[in-house]
């Protein structure tokens, strides 16, 4: 019997969705004949309430958004985080530094009374989520990875060590070699360096590592150059969340 | 406290014997040499803190007796002296280390305040030199010499790399983002052969950073293949530390378990090399003595300004030259020429060791429990740059990577690094190396003394690398080792790929089929296999072997039934991680791959004749039962057996028939305790401890073998430390992440033993020894 998957989003653009679309003609075809899919809105119509995998993309960042995942954690089996925003909150969280009302009404100015709106938070701060597919936008290879694993049974080997690692494996030269500044030392690999292979360096979208040193990295970032506020600003675009939330 | 000790060059008697009387009373040890030549080969056999050196000597000069000094034992601080002073000369001593420049006649106060100031900024050192004990490992093959020098033009250069082009990969160095990196290079104009360091090293053309060691079919018509790659391939212009990290990795991939993978790429690579003329300012490889290499290498070439000098060092080299003849004999002037820009590269390194590199492992043994790890690791981002960039590094994680379609995929091994926060981790959750203190000193010690001891060569060899890449500035072995310097000449043993016969199923696990199945408990179960062509396993009790469940992974299992059984065996597991829960839901018939036995097992040779006293606590009983069935079968060979069993609660018990067969037999004496009752136990009631004081044994003839959680030997050790059991005969077997099981992916290593081939049993003397362990 092939599991039934069902794909959902948050507060999100959907781009990691989108990004799952990009599989190859030939993965997509694998994953076809390997899962059901029964709800995935940019794709299809119909829609099924009856599934074992959730695939959920995006942060919750409205009151009313908490018992709809309420309700996919008790019909699914598996939950699986699909992108930054559902894993660590994201770029949604950017918002969390505002006073809410401010938030609104940056955004909707004078029809900001007719939305409610939340401090942003990853959907592990509302249910228990059982495997993460991190990144901004996710690593469609990763994807596969938790995939294949969920159908064998097995967890998903996820790194668990920084970004340096994978940079290193692929060559690159570093980032503050060249003069620019990195969050690689303190970031959950598992992209294989990909922004920092492109030229550009890390963002930190996938999230912090278990234990990371952020006092060393702080420190170093600051001794190539970064004031303390922008030390701060950089943390902030993917990394306030643990603030957020605790 | 150790005197310091002056070594005093002069060749004028009394300029010798006068200086020797006045530092005489000044306090300190000191020995004369006549000429410049007595000067080295005193000192290759003593260490001096300080060298007062003239000038002008008769055959080798002060210069080039500070030459060589710099060279091989650049912690000697050396004060020139002089009755010909010029600037020239001056200069040219301070560029090669030289910390004073004193014009003769001088007083005796002068040098002697000199030579204090300098002695001020270095420890005393002890005068003997700590001899490095090193495994003995087989000699693989007799290496052959085939040194010898031409001189090659550019253009000829340019049509060797243009020959080699048209058959093979050409790997060489080439610029990027203002660093170089090696790459593959189309065109001999692309190439660099003038660079300082590049940012990875070129190991990665032999240890790649992601490679398939086997290929895989799931379900049970399981397939297995090893998966070789052995394309030609020729590093081009590989400077000499990087050929000396190469040949520290035949070492490790060479001998024990000789490496498939590794061996046909050794094979299949060319390796020219070239003199680095240009250090890298973080450089440090003079102190390590990789500098120069007269091994190692196809050919190396020289860089003497209009043309290149080539040493050929192997037979494979001097058929790249004979081709069309390229080359032609130097003349007199070109081997002055090579001598003198080695000469100028040497003088150009900045940084240099303070203490004899054979003194390192003592140093850092010394060196455990200092503060200094805890200080200097405070700001490390544990985020792996150091060993990925290291050329001497090959510790690797494998992992198996299936097919969407789950019907194939593969095995596949990457790097990792013990600086890495889950390296040590096991499945059941514990880490061996849990704060970045621990790793950061295991990593240096790996670099200073493990590595030597155990393949006879410096695990650093000073390219400087890991401190370019440390964010936090706290890589560099060099800070580190801080006072260090070279060995005792190490030994010259070349690994030839092409000698070595590789284990080509290395990683390639048998196929087995599961013939029974039984629950222990509701988290453990007992398997039972018989290899599909029906071969024993051939095991001693004690030793482990790696299973596999097709694209799942692999684990490391320890064996829980006797040799004796016939045609197969029996492997406890608890459901703990992927491969285990695999494990758990497999039907009788099922096929797994097994790899090994692994291991050394427990000495049963020095158990013969013995009272036995076995203590098994949770599922410790596992590998001991292999040990208990074994002294059952054969129980005339030993004397009393004590068997001592604990379980968290009732319910946790293992094995409840068989324990209930022991309690009986007149064979065993056998006591059992909970530590937690419920309603339904009548026993007794306790941690394991507490049942060693109730029995009675003779320390003399009796050994100890324990096995069970990490926690437990402590408490147990303690209490049969007070039956006055010596170190001796307590036996232990201890829990490591075996990973590879052959002695390669470094996961287990308690400092620098690899759990997987030394251990996994130790006695307690052995344990005592190893200061990770317990």
């Amino acid at each position: 019997m092939k599991p039934k998957v069902a794909f959902f989003d948050f507060t999100c653009c959907e781009g990691c969705q989108l990004d799952t679309l990009n599989l190859t003609g030939e993965e997509l075809v694998d994953l076809l004949n390997a899962v059901d899919i029964v709800n995935f809105r940019e794709v299809k119509t119909e829609r099924e309430d009856d599934y074992d995998i959730a695939f959920v993309e995006g942060s919750i960042s409205r009151e009313s958004e908490i018992p709809r995942l309420q309700q996919i954690r008790d019909h699914a089996r598996v939950v699986v985080a699909l992108g930054a925003c559902a894993c660590i909150g994201g770029i949604n969280c950017l918002k969390n530094h505002l006073p809410m009302d401010e938030a609104l009404r940056m955004v909707y100015a004078e029809d900001a009374k007719y939305y409610d709106t939340i401090p942003a938070r990853p959907i592990d701060a509302v249910i228990s989520v059982d495997f993460y597919v991190r990144g901004c936008p996710i690593n469609t290879a990763e994807l596969l990875k938790v995939v294949k694993a969920l159908l064998l049974d097995k967890k998903p080997e996820i790194p668990n060590y920084p970004v340096c690692v994978e940079c290193k494996m692929a060559g690159n030269v570093c980032v503050f070699e060249k003069g620019m500044t990195c969050l690689g030392p303190v970031i959950r690999a598992g992209c294989n360096a990909i922004c920092v292979s492109s030229g550009r360096y890390c963002w930190g979208c996938r999230g912090l590592v278990d234990d990371p040193n952020i006092a060393s990295e702080k420190d170093i970032l600051e001794k190539y150059g970064l004031t303390v506020e922008q030390v701060i600003e950089k943390f902030k675009i993917y990394n306030t969340v643990a603030e957020v939330t605790k | 406290m150790q005197k310091h000790s002056v070594l005093v060059v002069d060749d004028e008697p009394i300029v010798l014997e006068s200086i020797r009387d006045w530092l005489n009373e000044a306090g300190y040890q000191v020995a004369t040499a006549e000429t410049g030549e007595q000067a080295l080969e005193m000192v290759e056999k003593q260490d001096f803190s300080v060298m007062v050196l003239d000038l002008r000597l008769p055959g080798k000069t002060g210069i080039k007796v500070l030459k060589e000094i710099k060279a091989e034992r650049p912690w000697i601080k050396s004060i020139l002296i002089t009755a010909y002073p010029s600037t020239e000369t001056e200069k040219e001593a301070r560029e090669l280390g030289a910390v004073d420049y004193l014009i003769k006649p001088f007083a005796p106060d002068d040098l002697e305040k000199l030579i204090n100031e300098t002695l001020s900024s270095i420890p005393p050192e002890p005068t003997t030199i700590t001899a490095v004990e090193t495994r003995p490992k087989p000699l693989v093959a007799e290496v052959v010499e085939v040194k010898k020098s031409f001189v090659i033009t550019k253009e000829e250069l340019k049509s060797l790399f243009d020959e080699l082009v048209k058959t093979m990969d050409v790997v060489g160095v080439t610029p990027r983002e203002g660093k170089y990196v090696y790459d593959r290079i189309a065109s001999f104009e692309d190439l660099c052969l003038g660079y300082d360091v590049t940012v990875m090293p070129p190991t990665k053309y032999l240890l790649p950073e992601k490679e398939t060691l086997v290929s895989l079919e799931l379900g049970d018509e399981q397939k297995v293949e090893p998966v070789i790659d052995a394309s030609p391939r020729a590093l081009f212009g590989v400077h000499p530390y990087d050929i000396k990290a190469i040949e520290l990795l035949d070492e490790a991939f060479m001998t024990t378990h000789p490496d498939p993978n590794y061996i046909a790429r050794r094979r299949n690579t060319l390796i020219i090399g070239v003199d680095c003329l240009e250090p890298s300012p973080k450089s440090f490889a003079s102190s390590m003595g990789t500098h120069l290499t007269e091994t190692g290498f196809d050919l190396l070439l020289t860089d003497i300004g209009k043309d290149y000098m080539v040493t050929v060092g192997s037979e494979r080299g001097a058929d790249l030259l004979e081709k069309p003849a390229k080359v032609r004999e130097p003349t007199g002037d070109e081997i002055a020429k090579q001598k003198a820009v080695r000469d100028a590269a040497l003088a150009k390194y900045e940084l240099s060791l303070d203490i004899a590199r054979e003194r390192l492992p003592k140093l850092l043994e010394d060196s455990y429990d200092t503060p200094y790890w805890e200080e200097r690791s405070e700001s490390c981002l544990s985020c792996g740059s150091c060993v990925m960039v290291c050329p001497t590094c090959f510790c690797f994680d494998v992992e198996d990577d299936v097919s969407l379609n789950l019907r194939d995929g593969e095995r596949l091994r990457h790097w990792d690094g013990c600086v890495l926060q889950d390296f040590a981790r096991v499945a059941t959750g514990e880490n061996f190396r849990h704060g970045k203190a621990s790793r950061f000193r295991h990593r240096i010690l790996r670099k200073g003394k493990y590595v030597l001891e155990r393949y006879g060569m410096v695990g650093c060899v000073g390219c400087g690398r890991c401190a370019t890449a440390c964010l936090a500035d706290i890589a560099s072995p060099l800070e580190a080792f801080n006072a260090l310097a070279e060995a005792a000449k190490i030994k010259d043993v070349r690994r030839i790929a092409g000698d070595v016969i590789p284990e080509t199923e290395l990683y390639v696990p048998r196929p087995a089929k599961l013939v029974t199945v039984v629950e222990l408990t509701p988290k453990e179960k007992l398997f039972e296999f018989r290899f599909t062509d029906s071969e024993g396993l051939g095991h001693r009790p004690g030793q482990f072997v790696e299973i596999s469940v097709m694209g799942i992974g692999e684990a490391p299992i320890s064996i829980s039934s006797s040799p004796t059984k016939d045609g197969t065996f029996q492997l406890a597991v608890r459901n703990v991680g992927n491969v285990t829960a695999a494990l758990h839901g497999l039907k009788k018939g099922s096929t797994v791959g097994i790899r090994g036995p692994f291991g050394n097992g427990f000495p049963l040779e020095a158990l013969e004749g013995k009272d036995l006293l076995l203590i098994a606590g949770g599922i410790g009983l596992f590998p001991l039962r292999s040990l208990i069935q074994h002294t059952l079968d054969s129980r005339g060979a030993f004397g009393r057996v004590i068997l001592l069993f604990g379980a968290r609660s009732p319910a946790e018990r293992l094995f409840v028939d068989e324990l209930a067969t022991w309690s009986h037999s007149p064979d065993i004496e056998f006591h059992e305790t909970v530590d937690r009752g419920d309603e339904t136990w009548k026993g007794n009631v306790g941690v394991i401890t507490t049942l060693i004081p109730k029995i009675e044994i003779d320390p003399g003839k009796t050994m100890a073998v324990v096995v069970g959680p990490p926690i437990m030997y402590r408490f147990v050790i303690g209490e049969l430390k007070k039956k006055d059991l010596p170190d001796e005969h307590i036996i232990l077997s201890l829990e490591r992440r075996m990973k590879c099981g052959v002695g390669k992916c470094g996961h287990c290593q308690i400092n620098g033993v690899y759990v997987c081939q030394e251990g996994p049993v130790f006695t307690l003397a052995e344990i005592r020894k190893l200061r990770e362990a317990v």
